[in-house]
């Protein structure tokens, strides 16, 4: 049987599609009327750059490889051909000199998407963003605004060894003045990159390079998906479960698994790391008191630190056990398909920290 | 009153009010690390007065006379500077990083990184279609950072309207440059990298402001960016009470004043029959409005914290009972 779930948020102006969600053996469906085209994550992209360089001729496309080759994992590919180089255009390897140019293009009244190609090289970009991009609205009082998305991609799951596939979303949480945003679906990647680019921040937008080939359904007409704000991916009594970017999918697997044990998991996307949307996760673990909060990146001096003090602090009378973190071990990431899923957490290993969790005495 | 003595009187105001900031640095008025231009004036009247208003100006670490020159006022960069809420950023910028929107000026204190803000604006510049130029002001030790290189390339192969203007004063806080770039000028390195390069006696104001209006008007005309090495000489320290004497020989400092923009302009005018009471006046003059300035700057507010944090970020706006206290302002 499928069960409507249905959450109305009645003080956002645009219905928010995501919310309309049904679900059918524990997976989302969108009761969207009418069939929704089923689109891989980078085709969702490659959509909202179009739509958006369509409806603004000030919003454009810079970093290695967007122009010709339509980016690594072809997410532009095309839009050099319908929009020309004055907003697609293929920077030298020089991400300094990128990020830069897109907050000085940003001051003047453009709205840059800076495509910096791997999060390991934003290493290079990072004085731009950190000591400039975050800092500049604040020094003028609040009149400049700074419509810059820097957009990249992070996370295992290529066998690209430890300078491809780092997780580095933590650095971006703790500066103040950014945006950190983690898409898990095609859906979410369009919706939240449309606002992105819309907003007048400066907005680190996170992708995961696993994620970039997956399919999901994105509707055709508009919609765009409000910053801050998490999703409830599936509804469940007894266990959150707090998971980011490619660990959502790992979550909603392990979420099968612990309903045969009769543990039922509500997952819960932030999608937006920061502002973090406390209220869904706060109500949800009133709700279960259980929380398991599961990150790729390792979990000392991370987010997920964070995700697990706002509801020790706000939660702890409703807590059974005490939070727990699975997040990816603390090491440079090895090489090859088999070691490199060893360092991250999998459904299985997170079904493992969930059964443990549930086990565990209330006072350890 | 020919272009010379108005360039005089320019670089004058400028001397006098560095003077009364380092003053103020003394006095512990201004807090953060001050960063004195005398000996300098040239560049900054000869360079970023060359501006027009609606052209963009990024300055570094040392930014109050390119400030001044740029047309911010007196009373906006020197409230910046001793924290008051007057400054052109609210006071909570400081002696090193402020911004006004108003004139187009922008300056912090990362050596190096303003030169790829402004391919930023050199790419909105040419995308917008008019004549606008970014000037962007860096020393000789910003040369030797990677974010130097990596903005003259970009400059150069979309040809972009920017003008990189080393400002070169032989120091680069305690590092003499002959020591730390192995290059006979630092022009030459943008001469690799396919930018026109003018090398220009950074203490004559008159040299200096042809070499601005020429490579200003090639870039208004699209002919792509222009580098610029103007040659000057840090009179004083990096900053106040620096160690001087471990990086460079104390005596070559009179030789320099001999050389100082100030006193060759003085002496030129006076060749030309510019009477010395007429400059005496101007300087009493001067000195007549910087007092009553400090007297009016004294007098100003400090921002109160909830001025200091209002604005981090912008708010979104659909959902701020999710966010809490701490992070009201993103």
């Amino acid at each position: 049987m499928w069960a409507l779930h249905l959450i109305m948020h009645p003080k956002f102006g645009v219905p928010n599609l995501s919310r309309f969600r049904a679900y059918k053996n524990g997976q989302p469906i969108y009761s969207h009327q009418g069939n929704m085209p089923t689109v891989t994550f980078g085709e969702a992209i490659r959509q909202a750059y179009a739509e958006e360089m369509r409806r603004d001729k000030n919003v454009f496309l810079v970093g290695e490889d967007v122009g010709r080759w339509g980016s690594l994992y072809r997410s532009s590919r095309g839009l050099l051909e319908e929009f020309g180089t004055k907003q697609v255009k293929d920077a030298p390897i020089s991400e300094a000199a990128i990020a830069g140019c897109g907050l000085g293009a940003a001051m003047m009244g453009m709205r840059p998407i800076v495509e910096i190609m791997y999060i390991d090289f934003i290493t290079i970009s990072m004085d731009q963003i950190v000591n400039h991009a975050a800092k500049w609205h604040q020094l003028s009082n609040g009149r400049m605004k700074l419509p810059i998305v820097y957009k990249t991609q992070g996370g295992a799951g290529r066998r690209n060894s430890s300078q491809h596939s780092q997780s580095l979303e933590n650095w971006f949480v703790n500066i103040p003045g950014l945006i950190t945003v983690m898409p898990s679906t095609p859906y979410d990647v369009k919706g939240l990159l449309k606002s992105a680019i819309r907003n007048d921040n400066p907005v680190m937008f996170i992708e995961h390079k696993a994620l970039y080939f997956e399919k999901g359904e994105v509707p055709e007409a508009e919609y765009l998906i409000p910053l801050g704000q998490a999703d409830v991916k599936r509804s469940g009594n007894d266990l959150t479960i707090i998971a980011t970017s490619w660990m959502v999918t790992f979550a909603l697997k392990a979420a099968e698994q612990l309903a045969q044990d009769n543990i039922s998991c509500e997952v819960i996307d932030p999608r937006t790391l920061w502002p973090l949307d406390k209220e869904t996760i706060i109500r949800s673990v009133r709700k279960t008191g259980h929380c398991l909060v599961v990150t790729e990146a390792p979990s000392e001096g991370g987010w997920s630190g964070e995700a697990s003090s706002v509801v020790h602090e706000h939660c702890f009378a409703s807590l059974k056990k005490p939070v727990r973190r699975h997040c990816g071990m603390r090491t440079g990431m090895p090489y090859g398909p088999t070691l490199e899923r060893q360092c991250i957490p999998s459904a299985d290993s997170i079904a493992e920290a969930a059964r443990g969790l549930m086990k565990q005495a209330p006072s350890a | 009153m020919t272009e010379l003595t108005k360039f005089y009187a320019e670089m004058l105001l400028l001397r006098q009010f560095d003077q009364l900031c380092l003053d103020l640095k003394k006095k512990d008025l201004i807090y953060s690390g001050y960063h004195p231009y005398e000996g300098q004036e040239a560049v900054a009247v000869g360079f970023c007065a060359a501006l027009r208003r609606d052209d963009a100006l990024l300055s570094t670490h040392r930014p109050h006379c390119h400030a001044v020159a740029k047309g911010c006022t007196l009373e906006s960069v020197l409230t910046e500077m001793m924290g008051r809420v007057t400054g052109c950023s609210g006071g909570l910028g400081g002696a090193m990083q402020f911004l006004d929107i108003d004139h187009n000026f922008y300056c912090g204190s990362v050596v190096g990184s303003n030169l790829p803000i402004a391919t930023g604006i050199g790419t909105a510049f040419k995308q917008q279609g008019g004549d606008r130029v970014c000037m962007c002001v860096f020393g000789d030790g910003a040369s030797n950072t990677g974010s130097f290189h990596e903005a003259l390339n970009l400059a150069a192969i979309w040809k972009l309207p920017v003008v990189f203007l080393c400002e070169n004063n032989q120091f680069a806080e305690a590092m003499p440059v002959k020591e730390f770039v192995a290059c006979e000028r630092i022009s030459m390195r943008a001469r690799s990298y396919g930018l026109e390069e003018i090398t220009v006696d950074g203490n004559d104001v008159e040299a200096s402001r042809k070499a601005a209006n020429e490579a200003i008007e090639r870039c208004r005309r699209g002919e792509g960016p222009v580098f610029i090495e103007a040659l000057t000489y840090r009179i004083r320290g990096h900053y106040v009470g620096d160690p001087e004497s471990t990086y460079r020989n104390m005596d070559e400092i009179g030789g320099m004043r001999e050389k100082e923009p100030l006193k060759r302009a003085k002496e030129k005018l006076l060749q030309g029959g510019v009477p010395e009471t007429e400059l005496k006046a101007m300087l009493q003059e001067i000195n007549q409005k910087l007092a009553a300035l400090e007297e009016w700057a004294l007098k100003q507010e400090f921002p109160t914290l909830q001025q200091a944090i209002d604005h981090v970020g912008i708010a979104l706006d659909n959902a701020p009972e999710v966010r809490g206290p701490q992070s009201l302002a993103l």
